[in-house]
């Protein structure tokens, strides 16, 4: 093997980082590098996984671990293929790795998706995270608002549009958005999963967290019941403790959950006025909305000079000679932070095979680069310039305060912001 | 005395708290870290003392790679007495009702079979945010200075 191979791992989420977690255990002498596009590490964990799950956060304290004791290089602010292009990468690392996620809202594949006033979800979450390329605010969502899906994204927008500011306590949520949300919020949201109420993809525990919003009404609609109603018992346990069996008061906002609802169209002419949904004994029905929020997965743009159009593959993560991937953009949008960890160290294996058998020539790594790719870089010890001041301008009810704006990160990264 | 500590994990946060853990006992102490998912129920002795890190999963289940250990104990059912073993779990408490669920029934599991707990039951709240690694290795200092103290009361 060679003596000190080189690496570089594009992508600094999950997948990246339980990648060098399992290399660096076998290459305790390999240059490993995580090239990100962002001055922040962590993906998703950062700008994906709702603002009021810190919990889930926390994982980034393992993730630090690889740049604070376990000698991974963190070369933040560097988009791989526009600042540095992937041949570059590949010419000076022995091993090149994608761990790129998939960040394109997946479209549901009907009629009317390109109106006006529809939204993807990753959109959305990525606001709520004030993720510095994306929109500083939410779009007008209007008072009634229908969601494509049924999945845990669904679920953390839902709660996102239900609950009040008050309700962030010890979130890292974007007030900015939140706060101009909360002056005009949503009254009535129409959440359209096409599968049964047992089916449906959502986690319980994430069910059950939406009965502790208060002034929220849940109603169950199954559309393969003749009249649209089943008992509340036959819901599973967490969907069941949700539908209240009287209803109390004026609710603030209304949720009415569509199961066995299959999406046909986008209603509008030019602004979206509501879905179409298909019933399974072929009846269609009318849900008027607003705005219209798709929540069904991720997927990778073809144009996307790095993974393009190859699909998923669950077998292996081997690509061309010396390029592999991982994480999402290995496997396809699906699956939680945990999965990541199973993926990488299969992926890990492939790449150590790799390493062991091939008679390498020497490839000098990250000093190998253009300068203007060092100059450009920011480092971990800039990430860490960026978390003092974000946990630093938190108000007194939130964990941080996010700075939105990718230029402003790299200039406190730089130490460049007059204080 | 050789201290065994079997972690199981979904995320790696258990497996860090392991590492961080047997790197603190290495002065002084013969230490092994083993995944449960590579530990059969047969490890088990009274020829060490065993620590097991282990989070929780779904409704207050343990991990995955933790459940084949656990059910090969609780299909095999091996008598275990004159086990010693600590326990720490880690959780969240945003899961209200099962806030470190797989830990006590893993250690619920292994009392049953006969083996004796040393120490206060460990727990960690990936709410908190507090280091997993330093919080095992000031728990488990607790735990060495409650065996020193039942070993010479007085
Ligand atoms: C809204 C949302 C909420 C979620 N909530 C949870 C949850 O609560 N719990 C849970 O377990 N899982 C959750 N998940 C799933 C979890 O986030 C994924 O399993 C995980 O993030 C996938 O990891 P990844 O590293 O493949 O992708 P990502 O986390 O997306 O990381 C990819 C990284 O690559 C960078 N990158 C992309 N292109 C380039 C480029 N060309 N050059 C340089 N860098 C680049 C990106 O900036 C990003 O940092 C959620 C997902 C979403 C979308
Ligand atoms: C899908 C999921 C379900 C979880 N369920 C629980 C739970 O029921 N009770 C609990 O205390 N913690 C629960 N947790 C939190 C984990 O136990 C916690 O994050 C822990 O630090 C993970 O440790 P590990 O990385 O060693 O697996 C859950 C986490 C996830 C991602």
């Amino acid at each position: 093997m060679q003596p000190n191979p080189t690496l570089a791992i594009v992508g600094s989420g999950p997948a990246g980082c339980y990648l060098a977690q399992t290399l660096r255990r076998s290459l305790p002498d390999a240059e490993i590098t995580i090239f990100e596009r962002l001055a922040s590490p962590f993906g998703l964990v950062r700008y994906g996984v709702a603002p009021d799950h810190q919990g889930t956060k926390s994982i980034q304290a393992q993730f630090a671990r690889l740049f604070e004791r376990d000698n991974v290089r963190f070369a933040g602010n560097i988009d791989v293929g526009s600042v540095v292009t992937l041949d570059d990468l590949r010419a000076t690392h022995h091993v090149v790795v994608l761990a790129t996620g998939l960040a394109r809202d997946r479209r549901v594949g009907v009629p009317g998706e390109n109106l006006l006033g529809v939204f993807g979800a990753g959109q959305l979450t990525r606001t709520a995270n004030s993720h510095p390329l994306e929109k500083p605010t939410l779009p007008p969502l209007g008072r009634t608002v229908a969601i494509i899906g049924g999945g845990n994204v669904s679920l953390d927008v839902v709660r996102f549009l239900i609950k009040t500011p008050g309700e962030f306590a010890g979130s890292d949520v974007n007030d900015v958005a939140l706060e101009e949300y909360a002056a005009a919020p949503v009254t009535h949201i129409d959440l359209i999963c096409r599968s049964s109420p047992e089916a449906a993809p959502f986690d319980p525990a994430m069910v059950a967290e939406l009965g502790k919003t208060p002034g929220v009404q849940f109603t169950s609609l199954d559309h393969s019941t003749a009249d649209g109603t089943t008992s509340v018992e036959a819901h599973p346990a967490a969907l069941a403790a949700l539908l209240p069996s009287t209803p109390g008061g004026t609710p603030r906002v209304r949720v009415r959950l569509h199961f066995n609802a299959t999406t046909t169209r986008i209603i509008g002419m030019d602004h979206a006025v509501g879905v179409e949904v298909r019933r399974p004994d072929g009846q269609l029905q009318t849900i008027p909305a607003q705005s219209v929020i798709t929540a069904v997965g991720f997927d990778c743009d073809p144009s996307d000079p790095l993974i393009g159009d190859r699909g998923a593959s669950q077998e292996t993560g081997y690509l061309a000679e010396g390029l592999y991937r991982t994480g999402w953009a290995k496997r396809g949008a699906r699956g939680t932070i945990p999965e990541n960890r199973h993926c990488a160290k299969a992926v890990a294996a492939e790449i150590l095979e790799y390493l062991a058998a091939a008679a390498l020539p020497a490839k000098p790594g990250y000093a190998g680069l253009p300068d203007a790719v060092h100059d450009r870089a920011t480092d971990y010890a800039g990430w860490l310039r960026v978390d003092a001041a974000e946990r630093a301008a938190a108000p007194g009810n939130r964990s941080r305060k996010k700075l939105p704006d990718h230029a402003w990160m790299v200039a406190t990264a730089r130490e460049t912001v007059q204080k | 005395m050789k201290i065994s500590i079997l972690f199981g994990t979904e995320s790696g946060n258990g497996e860090l708290a392991a590492e961080d853990l047997a790197l603190s006992l290495a002065d002084g102490h013969d230490v092994e870290v083993r995944d449960l998912a590579e530990v059969t129920v047969e490890k088990i002795s009274d020829e060490a003392l065993f620590v097991f890190i282990c989070s929780t999963y779904g409704e207050g289940e343990l991990p995955n790679t933790a459940l084949p250990f656990y059910t090969a104990l609780s299909e095999t059912r091996p008598d275990l007495t004159g086990v010693k073993f600590a326990i720490f779990g880690l959780g969240d408490s945003f899961y209200t009702e099962t806030f470190g669920h797989g830990s006590l029934k893993l250690g619920a599991e292994l009392e049953e079979l006969g083996a004796h707990r040393v120490g206060e039951f460990g727990r960690h709240d990936a709410s908190t945010w507090e280091p997993v690694g330093e919080a095992a290795v000031t728990w488990f200092a607790e735990v060495l200075s409650s065996m020193r103290l039942a070993s010479h009361p007085g």
